[in-house]
């Protein structure tokens, strides 16, 4: 299956499972702009799986209230970049809602779906990485997947989480990434980040589109300069799973951590504030963080604006030889 | 009578250049003539706009040659990014030209525009050249934007673009209209947007603000049937466009015919500019083309609708049977027209295929104003950019 179809089985499994479960956003009834939803209207009816107008806000807001009341809510926003009219429902409604309400209430059962990163032609609103922004937020889990296999599992996670979860979907891998995924649902547990490749030197941390990235980057250092590197799929980036990551650099003594999103107050630099905390002694060489530039996402510039294999392998030598 | 048999029988013989047959028939023509045009239906309003419209030979053809040179425009962008030259988003509003020429030809230049990313036709009647805006598709240096902004962000003098989100540039005209209220210019402000914008809840904080405050600010909603994939009846409580001001003064126009809309805009700018504060005109109006290049528009609708509409409605094509029809040109002569402007459009794309790319500095320039220049935080040590105003 490729990601989208992983996403459209885990949807599937979810609406078998849980006769409270109901799918909507803007054009999913008919499968959706990217085919996550193709079929389940058919199956499972125009009442569970339906279209909302074009209101972001509306449509979390929505989500929250079906969601307090115990029915699970599979919320899509269209492009993770038209997600900021709903930023206040978001951060002040749905992350605060079993904290002010002293656990009486909640809507853990929601789940929102995105897809996100940047795609090659996406230009200025149809690339962005926000993860960052909902990272500040306590409340709320946010979680990216790099695979098929790895979305199948976290998505259903998500949905039976008890908390709301915003679940980012790169939108570059739907049909670019394809994989043996199972039929039936299976779980992968959130905030556990996954080491894919073990290695002695540098530990390397990405999650979603830019894991690939770093793989690649992994075996260009072991074939050029004979290094080691450890590669580590964050997987959650609220709560992140601190422990796999320090462990990782206690072992290497370097951490490279890389994202599409900004530089400036993007989410490597949390996991870097955090490791000098718990790691200093065992570090070798600042923290590098290889990231897209602090400017808006441009039309023209992609290629040179996407923090691609030969910039972080660059940033990777540059801690080898501090 | 004899002027009439001589130039038929020139242009039947030989393709004469356009000057010389314009010598011969042009005392063929009348001036100007009067039209009746479709009733608005208003509400809250106990007078609309006038339902004779007068146009003259020489509007009308710039009417047609602006019209002409949209639709050629759009069909050329659509051949260009099916070459792969244009990548990114692309809408193409071919089918809405009335809408476009009309609404300019109501206002004055020193109004103000604001839309949505459906705005090609906007750029050029507002004044930006076929060349730059192609060149902005293709992202090139000369494009409007320089290159940055792409087909969804080209601005130009009291044009304020080209919005990709969604209803967000309602508010923003709206605060358009506030500073021309401030500076009591009598200038409006036409704020544009969508069907599918509509149920944006932005738009209704909008309305209330120009309302409040006695906004010169016009609000349109162009609504072409459909929001992306989804028809009106689907997505709206209501799809009377025009009564969804609440408060607002409304008004439904035919955004097929020119005329109509130029005489809705005259009414409705008008009104704003006498003080009497905001108002909402629902322009109804259709696309030939998907919601942007990814999409084929046949899958929501039926090939029968857009047909239909294109041989029953097509704004060029209402235009040119009015003038040929009351002797305010001859067929041959808009003919004419359209051989000139496909030639135009050709010029400017191969412009546009041909200019270089911004150069990699762009990249950091214009995030803030800045004097010193700052530099841009970045992954790469080797490349330092400057932010510049």
């Amino acid at each position: 299956m490729n990601l989208f179809q992983a996403v459209t089985s885990a949807l599937d499994n979810s609406l078998a499972k849980d006769p409270t479960a109901v799918i909507f956003g803007e054009d999913v009834a008919f499968g959706g702009v990217f085919r996550c939803t193709v079929g389940l209207r058919d199956k499972y009816g125009k009442d569970r799986v339906f279209n909302t107008p074009l209101c972001e806000q509306g449509i979390v807001g929505f989500g929250i209230g079906i969601a307090v009341t115990g029915a699970t809510a599979i919320a899509e926003i269209q492009f993770a970049d038209y997600i900021f009219p709903a930023f206040d429902q978001i951060v002040n409604e749905a992350a605060k809602y079993r904290y002010r309400s002293g656990d009486l209430f909640n809507c853990g059962s929601l789940t929102i779906r995105s897809p996100w990163g940047c795609v090659g032609h996406g230009a200025l609103y149809h690339s962005q990485s926000p993860e960052a922004f909902f990272a500040h937020c306590p409340g709320i889990k946010v979680v990216v997947p790099r695979s098929p296999f790895q979305a199948k599992g976290l998505l259903l996670s998500c949905i039976e989480d008890k908390n709301p979860c915003i679940f980012f979907e790169p939108k570059i891998l739907y049909r670019a990434a394809v994989e043996q995924v199972p039929i039936e649902p299976y779980n992968i547990p959130l905030s556990q980040a996954e080491v894919i490749q073990e290695g002695s030197d540098v530990t390397l941390v990405a999650w979603g589109t830019q894991v690939h990235v770093i793989r690649e980057v992994a075996s260009m250092a072991q074939e050029k300069l004979g290094v080691s590197c450890e590669v580590i799929d964050l997987r959650t980036i609220l709560p992140w799973d601190v422990d796999t990551v320090c462990k990782s650099v206690v072992k290497t003594g370097r951490l490279l951590v890389s994202h599409e999103a900004p530089l400036t107050g993007g989410f490597a630099s949390e996991i870097s504030s955090t490791v000098q905390e718990e790691c200093f002694l065992n570090l070798e060489a600042p923290i590098s963080r290889v990231c897209g530039y602090d400017t808006p996402f441009p039309h023209i510039f992609e290629p040179f604006y996407i923090p691609d294999k030969w910039k972080c392998y660059d940033a990777l030598r540059k801690m080898i030889n501090y | 009578m004899l002027a009439a048999a001589v130039s038929r029988m020139l242009s039947d013989i030989t393709p004469k250049p356009a000057t010389s047959r314009v010598l011969v028939a042009s005392c063929d023509y009348s001036n100007d003539a009067t039209f009746e045009i479709k009733k608005c239906d208003l509400y809250r309003l106990e007078d609309g706009p006038p339902v004779t419209a007068m146009l003259t030979r020489e509007d009308g053809l710039k009417y047609y040659r602006m019209m002409q040179t949209i639709r050629r425009m759009e069909l050329k962008a659509d051949q260009l990014y099916k070459q792969k030259f244009i990548r990114g988003f692309c809408h193409l509003c071919d089918g809405q030209e009335a809408c476009y020429v009309g609404l300019e030809a109501g206002i004055n230049p020193s109004d103000h525009i604001i839309t949505s990313y459906r705005a090609h036709g906007f750029c050029y009647t507002r004044g930006l050249s076929v060349r730059s805006i192609l060149a902005e598709l293709t992202g090139r240096r000369s494009g409007c934007a320089k290159g940055k902004g792409g087909s969804m962000h080209m601005y130009t003098k009291n044009f304020y673009g080209g919005n990709g989100i969604v209803g967000a540039q309602v508010p923003l005209g709206a605060g358009i209209a506030l500073a021309c209220k401030y500076k009591e210019n009598k200038e409006v402000c036409l704020t544009i947007y969508g069907d599918g914008a509509a149920n944006q809840g932005q738009i209704s904080e909008a309305y209330n603000m120009a309302a409040v405050w006695n906004l010169p600010c016009i609000f349109i909603c162009e609504n072409n049937r459909y929001g992306m994939g989804t028809s009106v009846e689907r997505a709206a409580a209501s799809t009377e466009y025009y009564k969804r001001g609440n408060f607002l003064p409304g008004l439904k126009v035919d955004g097929m015919d020119v005329l109509c809309v130029r005489e809705a805009t005259k009414f409705a700018a008008d009104y704003c500019r006498s003080g009497k504060g905001p108002i909402l005109m629902e322009l109804q109006t259709y696309r030939y083309h998907g919601h942007s290049m990814s999409d084929p528009g046949v899958s929501y609708r039926t090939r029968e609708e857009i047909q239909n509409v294109r041989s029953k409605s097509d704004p060029i094509m209402l235009l040119r049977d009015k003038m040929v029809n009351n002797k305010l040109a001859s067929v041959e002569e808009l003919k004419g027209i359209d051989v000139e402007v496909r030639q135009s459009i050709d010029e400017a794309a191969q412009f546009a295929t041909t200019d270089p790319e911004p150069s990699l500095e762009d990249l950091g320039q214009h995030i803030y104003s800045s004097n010193p220049p700052f530099e841009i935080r970045g992954v790469n040590q080797c490349i330092k950019f400057k932010s510049v105003s």
